[in-house]
């Protein structure tokens, strides 16, 4: 029997001129096509332009401004559990085609699906916030930004020794096509303004650190949180941190401060609940749909689509429209984070959680803005019920592994001693098994807040924007790794 | 329809370099630099035997610095197209202006020395001769050789990859050199235990040199070591305790005194170890060296992002500070001399290492009464300012000279200050199987937290 020729692409709906990119809708198609010719069950082009402005101010001058480009595309093609991926900057017809190639390569066969006529999806909701978008604004007013924050750090305390402050902003042009016929254009902006203040005292030094950000404009920085806001943040931490005694060691009651310690959800909760791991039944969570795996107190949602905030994004890298997605309810399993890959593969429904650090990566199942939902525990209520305990008030970051072992790491801390908060203290990592730690959360505060508007999380060498939140909430029992 | 925009072929790149510093100059620039990376990546996933992930591209990038009456400006593009470079170009010209005067900014003189990029040996035609065939065949045997072991209960994939890359660097103090460099790597991960007990770990090989790369046999082997290692866990009490650091660990700590030792980080304030050179840091079993020189290394270099030739420097010399490590601009801020480490704007570690001493591994944990072996780490908590540690930890446990049993979900602090002074035995197994290194060492004490 003779094996079918691979079709020419459909005749469809002409494209839109695929503006950043130069590159002819009509040749993209064939593009698909030659993606598919060797028996792929889906293909699909990401396109990708950014532009990047970088102002950095340090030692009281403006030391240095940069602009950037990253203009590229990648393409993959699927097939079965397998993902074929070539990328390219070079936007030549003959480079494309060549990646398509390389990608095509990964099914060992003869064309069997062809690519469907091409459709433009709309995005009806944006979820991004901007009246005056930086990469019009000038670097003049970037310049300002940065001269205030840093400023304000300097002059609020006689102990700051150095200060260091920098903004930065991109813009992002993306359009995604795929062989089932979908053609997506998303433009996503970001920014970020960043203050390190560092304290010095009887020859000991302590660093604090502030920023803010997101997908809005300009007027964020007037009206959501100012540079001087962020300066005298991150010198009031840094003042403290010098002030501050070692950490306690082992293991105690914590409470964690509303927002950024949402970190622990991501942490804890966020990255075993992605579907790659659990289709692969690495995660420790594979086998937990529907089972109670955390205190009643536990609820938790991933959504991409808060607007303004730093995870959000109208359209995910793969074309799905993203939704609010239950994770855990009442202490259940409820959701995976979906790509298309693994949905496919798990027969789940997309949620649009597929994203991509750039067009040189393929995308994976991540988060965007995760949070635990709030509780009925007064604040005061739940630092009141600690008697000997580890107040966390900021954090740096943390780190989780399939088996569920987690840490976070504080920045800054307070003891709790007889229900009050006393002194402060420093850097210290906690860790902790989420299957163990969600149960022993014990009361959550009605004041869910979001952390600082500049987090980014790693998977697989992938560096995408995520955002956090939680309310104030207790763990009964959790190692807090200080010296003693 | 728009003509697609032809791009430099790789032969073309060096002009392209100098051209872009001419016309910089020609629009009014004092000091330009211009770098151009032309790389080519193939990476392959193999997991329970099959392909699951396939990737292959080349892609280059080109970098800009630009100083005009002592202000700097910079910019970068992946878009090489003739029209974006001169636009990139223009704008920091302009936007020089913009930045302040900088009494400190400027190129590194032209050095009349030179090293031979050929005589590095960072280039490996037998890695670019490799077919894909060749590379999944090695994934797989990897973890097909892994998976034999009954105890490994999944498999987190084998991964063989490889990189080539040509860099040019040209400025308009005449500057203008050129290497051409490969990677390979070859690695396992795996998961032992029931879904509730799990643990992982994984290894790896990495080189310039195909010929040098570990095979399937040894990758999969110590991986599987590594992994059951550590099955059935224990946590220990929070106590004080001697702490040896296997290799890897050594090498995160080595890291972290790379960031702790950079002149970018003393002028800034950044670092505990500031107005500490020619102090004593460490105790006399403390020698630490960075060497961009040494042959078919993962870390060596002709030049540094510069222009200046790559040299061995001495950090630390039997616990006393000798060099903080520096490019041209922090060097000229602190009135040192560069050490050839300028990596874009910052500073980088060449081959960074703590030099090995004459303990036996074996016998520095036969002569530990109790203590932990530090096998892995999770989180960061590394606090530059400071010095201070406090990371997650999974460890052995040490009772009478012998491992008794793993421990996991403990934490581990300290303060490198501290550690450095207090190295009780530096063992003689050092392997440059990073480009950041070091070999066994024991620390008198930090402490440990768990129950």
């Amino acid at each position: 029997m003779r094996a079918r020729q691979p079709k020419s692409p459909q005749p469809g709906t002409p494209l839109p001129y695929v503006d950043h990119f130069h590159l002819d809708p009509a040749d993209l198609r064939k593009v698909l096509g030659l993606a598919l010719s060797s028996g792929g069950r889906f293909a699909e082009i990401y396109m990708e332009r950014r532009s990047y402005d970088f102002v950095n101010m340090e030692e009281d001058i403006i030391k240095e401004t940069a602009e950037s480009v990253s203009l590229g595309l990648g393409i993959r093609v699927l097939s079965g559990d397998k993902t074929g991926f070539g990328y390219t900057n070079d936007l030549s017809l003959d480079k494309v085609k060549k990646a398509a190639l390389t990608a095509a390569a990964i099914a060992l066969g003869k064309a069997k699906a062809s690519p469907a006529r091409v459709r433009e999806k709309r995005l009806s909701k944006s979820a991004y916030r901007v009246a005056i978008p930086a990469d019009k604004a000038g670097l003049k007013k970037k310049i300002a930004l940065v001269q205030e924050a840093y400023g304000a750090a300097q002059k609020s305390d006689r102990r700051i020794a150095k200060v260091k402050a920098y903004f930065q902003d991109s813009l992002s042009h993306i359009a995604i096509l795929n062989s089932d016929g979908l053609f997506v254009r998303d433009t996503r902006p970001m920014v970020k303004l960043v203050c390190v203040a560092i304290s010095e005292m009887n020859g000991q030094r302590e660093f604090g650190f502030w920023g803010g950000g997101g997908r809005v404009g300009m007027e964020y920085f007037r009206e959501v949180l100012t540079p001087r806001a962020i300066g005298e943040r991150a010198a009031r931490e840094a003042v403290l941190l010098v002030e501050a005694k070692d950490a306690p060691a082992g293991e105690m009651p914590i409470v964690l401060a509303p927002g950024h310690s949402g970190v622990l959800i991501h942490e804890a909760v966020g990255h075993l609940l992605e579907a790659d791991f659990n289709r692969k039944k690495t995660s420790i969570f594979w086998n937990k749909m529907g089972k109670k795996i955390g205190s009643d107190l536990v609820t938790i949602y991933d959504d991409p689509t808060i607007p303004a905030f730093r995870g959000s994004y109208s359209v995910d890298d793969e074309g799905t429209l993203p939704h609010r997605t239950l994770l855990i309810e009442k202490g259940v399993v409820r959701g995976f984070l979906q790509d298309r890959l693994s949905a496919g593969l798990m027969s789940q429904p997309l949620n649009g959680h597929g994203r991509r650090q750039d067009y040189s990566h393929a995308p994976i199942p991540r988060m965007a803005n995760t949070y635990i939902e709030r509780g009925e525990h007064a604040p005061e209520e739940i630092i009141g019920s600690v008697k000997k305990g580890f107040y966390v008030a900021s954090l740096s970051g943390g780190q989780v592994e399939d088996s569920g072992k987690f840490t976070f790491s504080v920045s800054l801390g307070y003891l709790i001693e007889d229900g009050k908060l006393t002194a402060p203290v420093k850097q210290a990592t906690l860790i902790g098994t989420n299957v163990d730690i969600l149960k022993r959360i014990e009361m959550t505060g009605p004041d869910l807040e979001f952390g600082l508007q500049t987090g980014t999380c790693s998977k697989e060498g992938q560096d995408v924007p995520v955002a956090d939140g939680c309310p104030t909430l207790k763990i009964s029992k959790m190692t807090v790794g200080g010296r003693s | 329809m728009k003509p697609a925009i032809a791009s430099p072929r790789p032969s073309d790149l060096r002009a392209l370099a100098e051209k872009l510093v001419d016309q910089a100059r020609k629009l009014g620039a004092d000091e330009v630099e211009v770098s151009v990376v032309d790389g080519r990546e193939f990476d392959v996933d193999v997991r329970r035997g099959r392909v699951e992930h396939l990737v292959e591209a080349g892609s280059r990038v080109c970098g800009l610095k630009v100083i005009k009456g002592k202000r700097t400006a910079y910019a970068s593009s992946s878009d090489l197209a003739p029209g974006t470079l001169q636009r990139l170009v223009r704008n920091a010209v302009r936007r020089a202006e913009l930045a302040s005067p900088d009494e400190f900014a400027g190129l590194a003189p032209l050095s009349k020395e030179r090293v031979d990029a050929a005589a590095l040996d960072l280039f490996d035609p037998a890695v670019t001769a490799l077919d894909s065939k060749t590379k999944i065949r090695l994934a797989r045997e990897t973890e097909r050789i892994a998976l034999q072991d009954k105890r490994i209960t999944n498999s987190y994939g084998a991964n063989f990859g490889t990189n080539e890359l040509r860099s040019v660097l040209a400025n308009s103090n005449g500057f203008v050199g050129e290497f051409e460099q490969t990677y390979c790597e070859l690695s396992v991960g795996l998961q032992a235990g029931d879904t509730d007990n799990k643990v992982e770990d994984s290894w790896f090989s990495s080189k310039r040199h195909f010929r040098d790369l570990a095979s399937p046999q040894d990758i999969a082997r110590k991986a599987v070591e590594r992994t059951v290692r550590q099955l059935r866990p224990r946590k220990v009490k929070t106590q004080n305790v001697p702490v040896i650091f296997e290799p890897t660990q050594t090498s995160w700590l080595v890291g972290f005194l790379f960031g702790c030792v950079t002149g970018t980080a003393v002028y800034q304030k950044a670092t505990f170890l500031a107005g500490k050179l020619g102090q004593k840091i460490g105790n006399g079993l403390v020698t630490v060296i960075d060497d961009g020189l040494m042959p078919g290394e993962l870390g060596t270099r002709p030049f540094d992002s510069d222009g200046l030739p790559s040299r061995r420097t001495t950090v630390v010399e039997k616990g006393i500070l000798k060099n903080f490590l520096c490019n041209t601009y922090a060097a000229r801020k602190l009135k040192l001399k560069s050490t050839g480490n300028a990596d874009g704007g910052g500073v980088s570690p060449n081959n960074f290492y703590l030099e090995p001493g004459t303990a036996v591994p074996r016998d520095i944990i036969a002569g530990t009464e109790k203590g932990l072996i530090l096998i892995r780490t999770l989180g960061h908590g590394l606090n530059s300012v400071s010095g201070d540690i406090s990371r997650g930890a999974f460890g052995l446990w040490v009772e009478n000279g012998e491992i008794a049993y793993p421990v996991s979900e403990i934490t581990i602090s300290g303060n490198l200050g501290t550690i450095l002074s207090s190295i009780e035995a530096v063992g003689n197994d050092l392997e440059f199987f990073s480009p950041v290194t070091g070999p066994t060492i024991k620390v008198a004490e930090m402490t440990v937290a768990g129950s």
